[in-house]
């Protein structure tokens, strides 16, 4: 069970003079439970890619396989909308698409549209709004345009998760919230990745990725320059810092002193392991006076 | 697929066109609109239909973007050349039943078929060959004669000015949106008519929504840069008739008076 994508390529605007080849023979493999970090500039592709997953945008060439089947055939066009509850998507700035009178109506709009039952509707809004920390009975009959902007991001998020897809993907889920917002979210998708959910999380922080994800791509002009885990990708800090993407902040302190001649592990991205490498490295050259 | 609507759309160039000025371009083309209905026989429908080739290769512009509009009016076009054709009074010409072609009839349908294409290919060279921005400031000067009788040029021009400028955002985000209901389920492409229309709330509530609080933003931003209408306004690009527009000028008399001697023939 997987996401695969078989040398895809995708141009917008195809036979006009504002041709653009927003992907350019991506070749991927996602497997099911895993938590993959897509970074890259803007303009990089990261957003035509993952349109790509539940069939929004269908790839001029290449091929992309769901569970092993090839969504884009004409038997499984006809059924985009089983797949579109399998591949969960949320846009960046999601909660531009809310329309309903009450947040548990925004919430039910998907699993409505699959045909459930009301019972099982309201099971699912319900259970979702809490898996959100959004008291049910508090928050089902208000208006979703009367919310804060986090609350907002959260019905929307719910209007997706709603439909229990296999695959989650994000685009940029944290963009625009403030500090503990942000942190919050994080740790709802890990909670959700560590309940077996597949996670596609494009981001634009590297402290992020390095911390939650387990894999990661690094995309540039359409095409991905770099890929595997968080610890082989940050090894690379010349070519990320060329493609404008950095490495994260302890990355970033632990290359430094690594510099001014520390003996310290470059590979670390959890705050209480850097702690203790620092530590230990400080001891190692205690008496030393030259810093 | 939103992205191939072609109304107002400029293309950049160097031709003769291109560097005319707006005001020149305008009142050019009223005046070949007015030329098309002076016109009244195959010989004044020719020279009309020869102008607009010659128009159409001037403006170093792909013949293809004319097709592309005449395709966009196909429907209306035909529908006027049938109507012409069975409802003119005068000679017979075919019969049946109820139907009835007449020789009056036929010589309608082609004139109001022709003066029609003519009419949507001549306005698309304009807005072609001209940027959004230079053809409301042409409109602009235009109408300032009229300020005099109550008509707030200034504000016609900044409207129209922002309502171009806007066409572009709300297609990018109408596509945006529809793909995001998409991922949750929603269908645009079948049903009926009923479950259609239905369909379009999930776009179209958010949609206004967006386009009301982007209007509210933009008018604080414009207040915000003491912007307070026309009064003393100075540009930073002046319009400015050349040697150019007054070629065009005299070419455009040679349009008026080939158009009347036509009528003679
Ligand atoms: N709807 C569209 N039409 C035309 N070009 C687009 C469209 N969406 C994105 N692009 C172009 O495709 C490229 C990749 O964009 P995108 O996937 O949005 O990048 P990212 O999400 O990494 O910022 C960019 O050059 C962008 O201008
Ligand atoms: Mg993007």
């Amino acid at each position: 069970m997987s996401l695969e994508v078989k040398h895809v390529t995708y141009i917008y605007q195809k036979g006009s003079p504002a041709e653009n080849h927003a992907l350019q023979d991506i070749c991927l493999k996602i497997d099911e439970g895993e938590f993959l970090g897509i970074v890259g500039h803007t303009g990089s592709g990261k957003s035509t890619l993952i349109q790509h997953l539940n069939g929004l945008l269908k790839p001029s060439e290449g091929e992309i396989l769901v569970d092993g089947v090839d969504i884009n055939q004409k038997e499984s066009r006809a059924k985009l909308k089983e797949l579109r509850m399998q591949v969960g998507l949320v846009f960046q700035y999601p909660e531009y698409q809310l329309f309903e009178e009450t947040v548990e109506n925004d919430i039910a709009f998907g699993p409505r549209s699959l045909g459930l039952s009301e019972q099982e509707i309201k099971e699912r809004v319900q259970h979702t709004m809490e898996l959100l920390n959004l008291d049910y009975e508090n928050f089902r009959n208000k208006s979703p345009f009367e919310l804060s902007g986090g609350e907002k991001r959260k019905v929307a998020i719910a209007g997706v998760l709603a439909m229990q897809p296999k695959y989650l993907i994000l685009d940029e889920p944290t963009a625009g919230l403030d500090p503990r917002g942000r942190q919050e979210f994080l740790e709802l998708i890990a909670m959700l990745h560590r309940q077996g959910m597949t996670i596609v999380m494009v981001s634009h922080s590297m402290d992020d990725i390095a911390r939650y994800a387990q894999k990661m791509i690094v995309m540039e002009h359409g095409q991905i320059k770099l890929s595997g885990t968080p610890q082989e990708v940050f090894s690379h800090p010349v070519e990320l810092e060329q493609i404008g993407v950095g490495v994260p902040t302890l990355t970033k302190l632990l290359l430094r002193l690594k510099e001014r001649g520390f003996h310290v592990r470059t590979d670390l991205f959890n705050v209480n392991e850097v702690k203790k490498e620092i530590l230990t490295a400080l001891s190692e050259r205690k008496g030393d006076t030259t810093c | 697929m939103l992205k191939d609507i072609t109304i107002g759309q400029y293309l950049p160039g160097h031709s003769f066109l291109h560097s005319l000025d707006p005001r020149t371009k305008i009142i050019a083309v009223l005046i070949y609109m007015i030329s098309l209905f002076v016109v009244n026989n195959f010989f004044g429908l020719g020279f009309m239909l020869l102008l607009s080739f010659v128009v159409v290769l001037t403006s170093q512009i792909p013949v293809k973007f004319f097709f592309r509009g005449i395709k966009a009016i196909i429907f209306i076009v035909s529908l006027t050349v049938i109507l012409q054709m069975f409802m003119t009074p005068g000679e017979i010409m075919w019969q049946f039943g109820i139907f009835k072609i007449t020789k009056e009839g036929i010589h309608q349908a082609i004139f109001m078929g022709t003066r029609l294409i003519l009419l949507v290919s001549v306005t698309s060279i304009l807005t072609l060959t001209t940027t959004p921005i230079s053809l409301t400031d042409g409109i602009e000067h235009l109408l300032k004669p009229f300020q005099r009788f109550g008509v707030p040029a200034h504000e016609l021009a900044m409207m129209m000015t922002i309502a171009l400028r806007f066409i572009p955002t709300l297609i990018e985000e109408t596509e945006k949106i529809m793909k995001a209901q998409a991922a949750r389920g929603a269908d645009f492409e079948s049903g009926n008519l009923v479950q259609r229309a239905k369909a379009m709330i999930p776009l179209l509530v958010p949609l206004f929504l967006n386009a009301v609080k982007r209007a509210d933003e933009l008018a604080m931003a414009m207040e915000a840069r003491c912007y307070h209408g026309g009064e003393n306004r100075t540009r930073l690009k002046a319009l400015q008739y050349t040697k150019r527009d007054y070629v065009a000028a005299v070419l455009c008399i040679g349009m008026v008076a080939g158009a009347f001697t036509s009528r003679f023939i």
